[in-house]
């Protein structure tokens, strides 16, 4: 539960895809909008499959980018 | 202002506008005049997970009817505009009402261009609605024999989801090659590769010039089926079902008496059309492009969305900020392709990767200055792509 999602709304065509998978922590607008928290596994996914790759991910503790 | 925002058309760029429109605070009533009996649904699962059957028709619509009714969106299903008059401010309806405005958007999208020697025929569909869908993946039984016309994106997914579905597939295009007229010979062949790898009977540079009917065995009436086709070269192909896959064009005819263009709504970058109060976008719009510096008509998923809500901010005064470079999604085979920018602009073509293999960058250059790129099996790399073209962007603008 260490990774954060952010939203890179100039990138984001609201495909969907992140709230299909993860409807807890992303839900869709007319950009999509970071709602809540989750696992991070679940988190990935939803940026991996993002076909804007609007989805950015950082690690809380580390600061580090983890995707893409 | 009393009168309502009227969208005319339920897809995309429509839909899109309604929820900018209700984000950025616009709290007037809102009129959505969808032609089909559907809520507002999304297009590209049809030749995606439709077709192979990942995805169900149910999950093809953007918003559930609470949505609407929550966000005091007026949906009117299965009734199409039938004129516009400007003056008055009325569009007139097919169920014989007319609805006053106050600002209209026309986003009534496209059709799939017909074929004259095709119509009338119960086994030739395009790829359009989830009607067009439905029947479509009826048809894709393994063993069947289906012939694609244009090997354009559509022709292509129609042709992945039917070899994927153990079809006899075969693509007829015109051209020497998949896309060559848009991307080049080399990319062209890498597509026509990619096909016949996966079984797909490619005939290029070749054309329809006879069709023989075959009607079913037995049946009495008027049942007309398309048996086989002769090619120009005099070769035969026979086709349990034939997919017009050869473009597009804008659904405009309901624009009557109006001085605006049938064969796409002429607009700035916003979306304003030369009439005060109306706006297009999507594929009924022929929307300025500033990195081609003219006006260009088929404008995709990614873009259809953003004109819509453009058209929000515009209708409301707020600003739209600078346009985004949209791309371009397939997937094909398993392959993610993705498309940004416009080829059509390139002197000089540069690979990173092997262009024989399932993944590299293709990035389309002019006088040194990125125009476009073609990612093939490499997702990760489009916010990459996407900055690259952005800085072109910036220039343009600038």
């Amino acid at each position: 539960m260490s990774y954060v999602p952010h939203i890179d709304e100039s990138a984001c065509a609201a495909h969907g895809d992140c709230e299909a998978i993860a409807p807890e922590i992303f839900r869709l607008d007319d950009v999509a909008v970071v709602i809540g928290t989750g696992g991070d596994e679940l988190m990935l996914e939803a940026a991996r499959v993002c076909p804007a790759v609007a989805i950015r991910i950082t690690d809380e503790a580390s600061g580090e980018r983890v995707f893409p | 202002m009393s009168e309502p925002i009227v969208i005319v058309g339920g897809g995309l760029a429509g839909q899109r506008c309604a929820e900018t429109l209700r984000r950025c605070g616009h709290e007037q009533p809102i009129v959505m005049v969808c032609g089909e009996p559907h809520r507002p649904y999304d297009r590209p699962p049809l030749s995606k997970g439709v077709l192979h059957a990942r995805q169900a028709e149910e999950t093809l619509s953007f918003r559930s009817a609470d949505w609407y009714d929550a966000k005091g969106v007026e949906l009117l299903l299965g009734v199409e505009a039938r004129d516009l008059d400007h003056r008055a401010r009325l569009l007139e309806l097919s169920d014989g009402t007319s609805v006053p405005y106050g600002q209209l958007l026309i986003a009534t999208g496209a059709r799939p261009r017909g074929l004259p020697m095709f119509d009338g025929f119960e086994n030739v569909t395009g790829l359009r609605t989830v009607e067009d869908a439905r029947r479509l993946r009826t048809a894709l039984v393994p063993g069947a024999r289906l012939l694609v016309l244009g090997a354009g994106f559509i022709g292509q997914e129609v042709a992945s989801a039917a070899r994927t579905a153990g079809v006899h597939t075969t693509v007829v295009e015109a051209a020497a090659a998949p896309l060559g007229g848009l991307l080049g010979p080399e990319l062209g062949a890498w597509f026509a590769d990619l096909h016949r790898s996966h079984g797909v009977e490619l005939l290029l540079g070749e054309q329809v010039s006879g069709v023989r009917r075959e009607d079913p065995p037995g049946e009495i009436g008027d049942r007309r089926r398309v048996g086989s086709v002769t090619l120009a070269s005099g070769r035969t192909v026979t086709c349990d079902h034939v997919v017009l896959g050869v473009g597009v064009e804008p659904s405009l005819d309901w624009l009557g008496a109006s001085e605006l263009d049938r064969t796409g709504v002429i607009t700035d970058v916003d979306g304003r059309t030369g009439i005060q109060g109306v706006y297009a976008a999507g594929d009924a719009a022929a929307c300025f492009d500033p990195l081609l510096e003219e006006h260009a008509l088929g404008s995709h998923w990614e873009s259809a969305g953003r004109q819509g809500s453009r058209v929000a901010k515009a209708m409301l005064g707020q600003d739209p900020g600078a346009p985004a470079v949209s791309s371009f999604w397939s997937d094909l085979y398993g392959t993610r392709v993705q498309y940004l920018g416009h080829a059509s602009l390139a002197d000089e073509l540069t690979f990173d990767g092997d262009p024989g293999s399932r993944s590299f960058t293709a990035t389309f250059t002019r006088e040194g200055r990125p125009v476009a790129v073609l990612l093939a099996g490499r997702p990760q790399m489009l916010p990459q792509a996407r900055a690259l073209l952005a800085g072109t962007a910036e220039r343009v603008f600038a």
